[in-house]
């Protein structure tokens, strides 16, 4: 007997053939079947007519390493059909850390993750120190499939202490790095990370930061050992830095017979030429035989801002930009000045801000009352009869100027631009951050808007394409074996969706976090089954709590 | 305005939106060899840029050296 069957489904197997009509049978969480005709009894069936049966979606670039300890589903991830999570992206991983470094590193993820404290204290016991026992204190708990990197902050951070923020690596401990990242590839990890780009809690640089680059080639000559990824942050913020680091990923690839990856890479129209000067140099970097994977997010860019703090999003309007300069006691009375406030909607130019300000979402989560959220400034001030900026300051400060506002898709918005970018077929679909940013914006959906927007709005992507690029192709880059393909002897890591609706949720303030600490989420439209190594995890808009997720080598 | 005629000069800034959900301050400069570049600064460096050279708008960050962003580096 069968395990499970999805009957009646279309099968989009992973490898960018066309979808085609097939049952999918699991055993012992493989897939020992595809096709149709066959009969055999199974202890789950699900009826996937009208629906399309694909590989569980991998998703190569989170910061989940917290979460996983009290949540194996790093939800939302897995609603969305993820089914995969790389965790210890950019440097940052929670082993291996020594007792005596845990507050150092937890303020790091404090500072990425934007996660509160109690997530740290009342969430979970430390029970460990290597890499090893950080893969045994989430395993028992994982509901999907988990491929950690290890971080080169936290390697250096144990071998050199303090002075792991201060200066160069000596030989000696350079070789002691090799031996903590060897016994962490022993252990589960499926890489190294690193980066050029992160800050502490204090504003001091990563530890990762102080490597020389004889240090990054040592390292790197381990991961060539085991055929493991470097992932990189470069200073994606400079298009020149960018490809210099193209280049020194590549001669490490080259060197070591190792794949890299290196994000975010994304689109701009103020530098309009970004994307394809780097992709010019990786492409000449493939044809070289180096292995340098772009990851690029599928998402636009939200930004948000508050009065609270200033923001340069009002930077643009000198009276405002005045405002935001002074110091808040002196900015909410300067925001209760008539003379002060006519001026703010004087500089917002003739239509009192509708077009600076109208389309702002206040998003929730801070002192704004639940009746606001989600509302546009422009239909407060059409309902109060009002300017589109008074609006906004009054609201502002009725709340102590907490109150939040978005400005969806302000940049990598354009989708006939990112369609193109995301479609090249060297361009590693990924950089969702999933886990982090959590006070900033929602990381979660990134894989349904893939399908509403590039396959179903502009079509950039087939729908066997997309598939292809969340699934097998990512598989293959990080050497994931038996994932990302159905395919008997694949693991049974399936979701099952509606082509035709699925999507990401609008993204909402929910108060899950440890200690009721608050995070924006997205959850899924469309999709109505995940499998996870043979076992049904989602299905039915709720998750089943079955605890079949591995480490995933 | 300009401090030091052989140092870069920053020729026009724009507010682009951060990869960290905030905006920030894309600078462009333009370096003595007439080459054009950029720098992209957070808000905290990209205010005390703007304290530095005094400027009421971000147009008026034009013209000042490099080195403002220098002093708004340390003062952020």
């Amino acid at each position: 007997m069968l395990d499970l069957v999805i009957r009646n489904g279309i099968v989009v197997d992973g490898t960018g053939k066309p979808g085609f009509r097939a049952d999918v049978m699991v055993r012992d969480g493989r897939i020992v079947g595809v096709g149709i005709g066959h009969d055999a009894e199974a202890k789950t069936v699900v009826d996937a007519k009208g629906k399309t049966v694909a590989p569980g979606f991998i998703d190569p670039h989170t910061h989940f390493d917290v979460q996983l300890l009290w949540d194996g589903a790093a939800r939302p991830a897995l609603e969305h059909g993820v089914t995969s999570i790389v965790p210890g992206n950019c440097s940052l991983s929670l082993a291996p850390l020594k007792a005596p470094d845990r507050p150092a590193v937890v303020g790091m993820f404090q500072q990425i993750e934007e996660m509160p404290p109690e997530a740290f204290t009342i969430a979970f016991d430390w029970t460990w120190e290597n890499f090893e026992g950080y893969c045994a204190a989430i395993k028992k708990k994982l509901e999907l499939n988990v491929a950690p990197l290890v971080g080169h902050s936290v390697i250096r951070l144990w071998v050199m202490g303090a002075d792991s923020q201060k200066r160069a690596a000596t030989a000696d401990e350079i070789r002691a790095m090799q031996r903590l990242l060897r016994e962490s590839l022993e252990a589960g990890a499926v890489g190294m990370s690193t980066s050029f780009v992160d800050m502490d809690a204090k504003g001091h640089p990563v530890p990762s930061r102080f490597a020389q680059f004889a240090e990054l080639d040592a390292l790197s000559a381990v991961l060539g050992e085991y055929g493991r990824m470097l992932q990189v942050v470069p200073e994606f913020y400079d298009t020149d830095i960018t490809i210099a680091r193209v280049d020194q990923l590549s001669r490490l690839s080259l060197a070591h017979g190792i794949p890299t990856t290196f994000s975010p890479l994304f689109d701009s129209t103020l530098t309009p030429n970004n994307v394809d000067r780097v992709m010019g140099r990786v492409e000449e970097q493939f044809a070289r035989g180096a292995r340098v994977w772009p990851q690029m997010q599928t998402r636009p860019i939200d930004v948000s801002f508050s009065l609270k703090r200033p923001s340069l999003f009002l930077a643009r309007l000198p009276s405002w930009l005045r405002v935001m300069k002074k110091p808040f006691e002196e900015r909410v009375a300067a925001l209760k000045d008539p003379e002060v406030v006519a001026k703010l909607i004087a500089d917002t130019g003739p239509d009192g801000g509708a077009l600076y300000f109208g389309r702002l979402v206040i998003r929730g989560g801070d002192a704004a009352p639940a009746s606001l959220v989600g509302r546009t400034i422009a239909s407060l001030a059409a309902e109060k009869n009002e300017t589109a900026a008074k609006t906004l300051i009054d609201i502002s400060l009725a709340h102590g100027l907490d109150v939040a506002f978005l400005a969806a898709s302000a940049g990598h918005e354009k989708t006939d631009r990112v369609g193109r970018m995301l479609a090249h077929p060297l361009m590693h679909v990924g950089a969702s951050d999933g886990g982090a940013h959590l006070h900033s914006f929602a990381t979660y959906g990134d894989t349904g808007y893939l399908f509403s927007e590039f396959v179903r709005k502009s079509h950039h992507f087939s729908l066997e394409r997309a598939v292809q690029k969340i699934t097998s192709e990512t598989a293959d880059i990080w050497g994931l074996p038996n994932r990302g393909r159905i395919a008997r002897g694949a693991a049974a890591d399936v979701v099952v969706f509606d082509a035709g609706t699925i999507a990401r949720g609008e993204e909402k303030p929910v108060f899950d976090m440890p200690g009721g600490g608050m995070r924006y989420a997205r959850s899924a439209i469309g999709v109505d089954t995940v499998v996870v190594n043979g076992a049904v995890a989602y299905a039915e808009g709720a998750y089943t709590g079955a605890k079949h997720g591995t480490i995933c080598t | 305005m300009s401090e030091a005629a052989p140092d870069a000069v920053i020729v026009g800034a724009e507010i682009a939106a951060g990869h960290d959900g905030a905006a920030e301050l894309l600078v462009r400069l333009k370096y003595e060899n007439g080459t054009v570049g950029t720098v992209t600064l957070n808000a905290d460096v990209g205010f005390a840029l703007i304290r530095a050279c005094g400027a009421d708008k971000i147009e008026e960050l034009a013209g000042h050296s490099w080195r403002k962003i220098l002093e708004g580096l340390e003062h952020a």
